[in-house]
């Protein structure tokens, strides 16, 4: 049992932040602990108030309201240089008339740290990076790739308190994405550095967060591990911007059960009482069976096939049912095998456990 | 049980404290400067014209009465009018040429088009003189005529060399912007010919067009030293300033014609700028020029024009430096280079003087550019728009407006600076602070904000920021500014024929003086000097500090 007003625990504690300009509210009582070593991703639409946010832990922004601590100590009124954060910018932000050497240096010579220290230091850096061979080119000699790794080295170099990265992938293309992405995990699991990861790419967010913050309109949906974001979204928004869920408007029953058109499910989370409900259900997490296994199973609902896109590996059918289309996923070989075609009549089972039940209207 | 920190409210910009009262220092500073040397003086000349022991509008009546004064105006209007025309003509042809057809040697006619930009505006007047004057080479002596280019004509014709530049420069941009892929549609529905130009050149090039007659309007009447050189008894506003000062000690008059003169001067710098933002909006990132193979007689008629014109340019050049070296014009042509011992005729000091103030107003204009930029483009505190607003003015004021305000202003306490050389480089740097400012706001815009806020995190001040990443950043605007400040300063007659003093000559107010004294020939040698020495500084920097050179 702890006293109220002892200092917050946590490596980095973000507590009630608010911030306003002028009449927009960006950031509306964002509260986060994060702990050391542990690698967070703030993910949310465009707009959603995350790159304020880290721009507020970082020291451009000062919160209207609201505080920032760094083991325990309040940090919210220090400027930018006396935090020692690092902070990797989308846009690079390097120093374009450095060489790649002085650009990883620039934060050891402002701490005016030995000649030696500093070479040693920046080797290090370049060699974790993988950009030994680069060090005396320019900034725009570089690939946007190696751009990249050379702004998280500098922002590592000094040895930050916390890494703070502001959508760092998202200027480059998919393959150098993927690629950057883990080699990002890797570092921050060789130095066991805390991260605070922006981004709005939720493959991003799902691969590397230890823990997930999920904000909208500036407000913090729900936080937790990937799995568990993903699996039990807190709200319907989550479970529409995490991964695609349909979205259906359904009534829920005095008995427990839902009543979806002219069909009744089974769920198995009991909505909190009779009334309207929004119902999620991932695309998948449905089947297709034939009439037969429908009449005997319950829970499934008879649809139109009426487009598909095709995805590779798997195959998005547009199922019309209930007067709303959805989304079901069906591995390539139910195309390939013959076994839909277009404005087939099909039969999907939606498994009790699959269902996600939401109070109120999408 | 996790602790709940109690709400903080954070002290309101706790750390931006010392950099914002910094900030605000060095911006009431830089307004102090140019309340000091842009508003003060431009103030001083209202002042005057309603001031004669007392609030009156008696100066102006005057001015209205006297039809001499009258007569200047529609002077002024009609060598402006007149002038326009003829350049923006002249010059679209010449862009047109350059850029719609497949003639050989067109960067060289660029290159040539653009020289007259690097010379004096009475440079031209004087190499007119030498061909078409009382002694000139082509009208008396190989035409043995007695004709006077003195007048309204020389006027003209001297502006229009002197402006086409300006106005090639502007209408070059317009019509290569223009995407070939338009063409290509107009030929496809069966447009050809003057069709597709009037139809479709001349409409995408319309905000080009005006914008470049309003520049020239400006400049002609702006313009100094052409009236002053071949405009004998025809005076214009810009002239009758200098003729009332110096000629009749009517101050008042002075500032009444100044004023009369800011009119028509800021209200085509205005409509200049207006279609000159327009036209850039109508830009198109990367536009494929539209090049069709020329033959036959557009070809010839391209050819005889354009290279036509670039030889009449290289000829009056070639003329003057002609000039300089032959023992008496037109009538002994022994080589000779008595005309470059200046100290014979007075003016040994002056092309030293105007090196050496001119190099300190490039270093002092260009500093002040980015620092002027960089508070109102980055800090920005109260007061830096209107710090903007004060940095863009000077180039809207004309030069003999400028020059009397400084004698108005600098004559008197608290700053009596008239006759140092100070007030020369303090007119220099203000009068062409506007460009400098301009190029360093592109510049610094091209900088992404997170580049610098990437230095604060990783620990640097802000003074440390801005030295060593900003700076640096800047520094192509810097040499650049500082250059067109340094070539502006050497050329530029308006301002500082109100402000030498004995002892103090310049290049350009050397040259008038000899012109006016009758000795042509030194007037030419030391043109010539003036436009080498530029030249080689333009040519220089170009090639040591691969700095592109802006001239206008």
């Amino acid at each position: 049992m702890e006293a109220r007003g002892k200092r917050p625990q946590g490596e980095l504690v973000l507590h009630q932040l608010r911030k306003q300009f002028g009449h927009l509210v960006a950031v509306d009582g964002v509260s986060l602990e994060v702990e050391a070593g542990e690698f967070v991703c703030v993910l949310g639409p465009s707009g959603c108030g995350k790159t304020t946010l880290l721009r507020l832990v970082a020291g451009f922004e000062t919160p209207t309201e609201g505080a920032i601590y760094y083991r325990g100590a309040p940090v919210h009124h220090l400027p930018p240089q006396e935090r020692n954060f690092g902070i990797v910018f989308q846009s690079y932000a390097l120093f374009p008339h450095m060489t790649v050497w002085d650009n990883v240096a620039f934060g050891l010579r402002v701490r005016r740290l030995p000649a030696h220290q500093v070479r040693a230091r920046v080797q290090e850096m370049l060699a974790l990076v993988g950009l030994e061979q680069a060090a005396r080119l320019y900034p725009a000699q570089l690939s946007g790739g190696m751009q990249q790794r050379v702004a998280l080295a500098r922002a590592l170099a000094i040895q930050p308190r916390v890494l703070l990265l502001d959508e760092p992938l998202s200027a480059l293309d998919a393959k150098i994405r993927v690629r950057l992405r883990a080699e990002i995990r890797r570092i921050q699991r060789e130095l066991g550095v805390t991260v605070l990861y922006v981004t709005h790419d939720q493959e991003e967010a799902l691969s590397l967060a230890d823990r997930l913050v999920v904000l909208w309109q500036g407000r913090v949906q729900q936080v937790g591990p990937p799995l568990e974001v993903y699996t039990r979204p807190a709200n319907s928004f989550v479970a529409d911007f995490v991964g695609t869920t349909n979205l259906l408007r359904a009534r829920a029953e005095e008995d427990g059960g839902v009543r979806w058109g002219r069909v009744r499910l089974a769920v198995a989370t009991r909505p909190p009482g009779p009334g309207p409900v929004v119902l999620g259900i991932r695309p998948e997490r449905m089947r297709l069976v034939n009439g037969s296994q429908a009449a005997a199973q319950g829970n499934c609902v008879p649809g139109v096939v009426e487009s598909w896109t095709f995805f590779g590996p798997y195959v998005r059918l547009h199922v019309s049912a209930e007067g709303e289309l959805l989304a079901v996923d069906v591995p390539q070989e139910v195309l390939s095998g013959g076994r839909v075609a277009l404005r087939d009549t099909v039969h999907l089972h939606l498994p009790p456990e699959a269902i996600l039940v939401f109070p109120g209207s999408p | 049980m996790k602790a709940t920190p109690a709400v903080v409210r954070p002290v309101p910009r706790p750390w931006l404290a010392q950099d914002l009262w910094l900030a605000r220092g060095v911006a009431a500073a830089l307004l102090l400067l140019f309340c000091a040397f842009v508003l003060y003086p431009l103030g001083e000349i209202v002042g005057r014209s309603f001031w004669k022991a007392g609030f009156t509008l008696e100066h102006y009546a005057e001015f209205l009465r006297e039809p001499k004064l009258f007569q200047t105006v529609r002077n002024t209007a009609v060598v402006s009018v007149v002038s326009t025309v003829l350049t923006v003509g002249l010059a679209f042809g010449y862009a047109y040429v350059l850029t719609r057809t497949t003639l050989w040697g067109r960067s060289v006619l660029w290159a040539i088009g653009l020289l007259p930009l690097i010379a004096p505006s009475f440079v031209q007047a004087l190499g007119l003189i030498f061909l078409f004057g009382r002694n000139g080479l082509l009208t008396r002596t190989l035409l043995g005529l007695d004709w006077s280019l003195y007048g309204p004509v020389g006027i003209v014709l001297g502006e229009v060399f002197y402006c086409f530049p300006h106005a090639l420069l502007v209408l070059y941009t317009s019509l290569s912007a223009v995407d070939a892929s338009l063409y290509e549609a107009a030929q496809s529905l069966g447009a050809r010919g003057w069709r597709v130009f009037w139809w479709v050149t001349v409409p995408t090039v319309r905000y080009g067009l005006a914008a470049s007659a309003f520049l020239v309007f400006n400049l002609v009447v702006t313009d100094f030293g052409t009236p002053v050189v071949v405009g004998g008894d025809y005076r214009v506003l810009a002239t009758e300033i200098y003729t009332q000062v110096f000629g009749l000690q009517r101050f008042g008059m002075a500032a009444v014609v100044s004023v009369v003169l800011l009119v028509p001067a800021l209200g085509s710098f205005l409509l200049d700028s207006y279609f000159r933002r327009k036209a850039t909006a109508t830009l198109t990132g990367q536009a494929r020029p539209f090049l069709q193979p020329t033959r036959g007689w557009g070809r010839v008629a391209a050819a005889a024009f354009a290279w036509g014109w670039a030889g009449f340019v290289l000829l009056i050049y070639g003329t003057l430096a002609a000039a300089s070296v032959v023992r008496v014009w037109g009538y002994d042509w022994t080589l000779t280079w008595q005309h470059y011992r200046f100290e014979a005729v007075g003016v040994r000091e002056a092309l030293p003087t105007g090196l050496k103030l001119s190099g300190l107003a490039a270093v002092a204009g260009a500093l002040l550019s980015v620092v002027v930029a960089y508070v109102v483009h980055r800090l920005r505190p109260w007061g830096s728009q209107l710090l903007y607003a004060l940095a863009v003015l000077p180039a809207a004021v004309p030069g003999t407006v400028v020059g009397l305000g400084y004698l108005f202003a600098f004559n008197k306490p608290p700053l009596v600076l008239v006759g140092t050389a100070t007030v020369i480089v303090l007119s220099y740097v203000f009068r062409f602070v506007t460009l400098g400012t301009l190029a360093a706001s592109a510049a610094l815009q091209q900088v992404d904000r997170s580049v610098e806020e990437a230095a604060h995190s990783l620990g640097a001040s802000a003074a440390r920021t801005f030295a060593q990443v900003v700076f640096p950043l800047l520094r192509v605007a810097l040499f650049s500014s500082g250059v067109y400040i340094f070539v502006r300063s050497m050329v530029t007659l308006s301002a500082v024929i109100f402000l030498i003093a004995p002892g103090l000559d310049l290049p350009a107010t050397a040259v008038l003086t000899l012109t006016t004294d009758g000795k042509l020939a030194a007037a030419a040698a030391l043109s010539t000097l003036l436009v080498g020495v530029i030249l080689l500084v333009v040519g220089g920097a170009r090639l040591l500090l691969r700095v592109p050179v802006v001239l206008r």
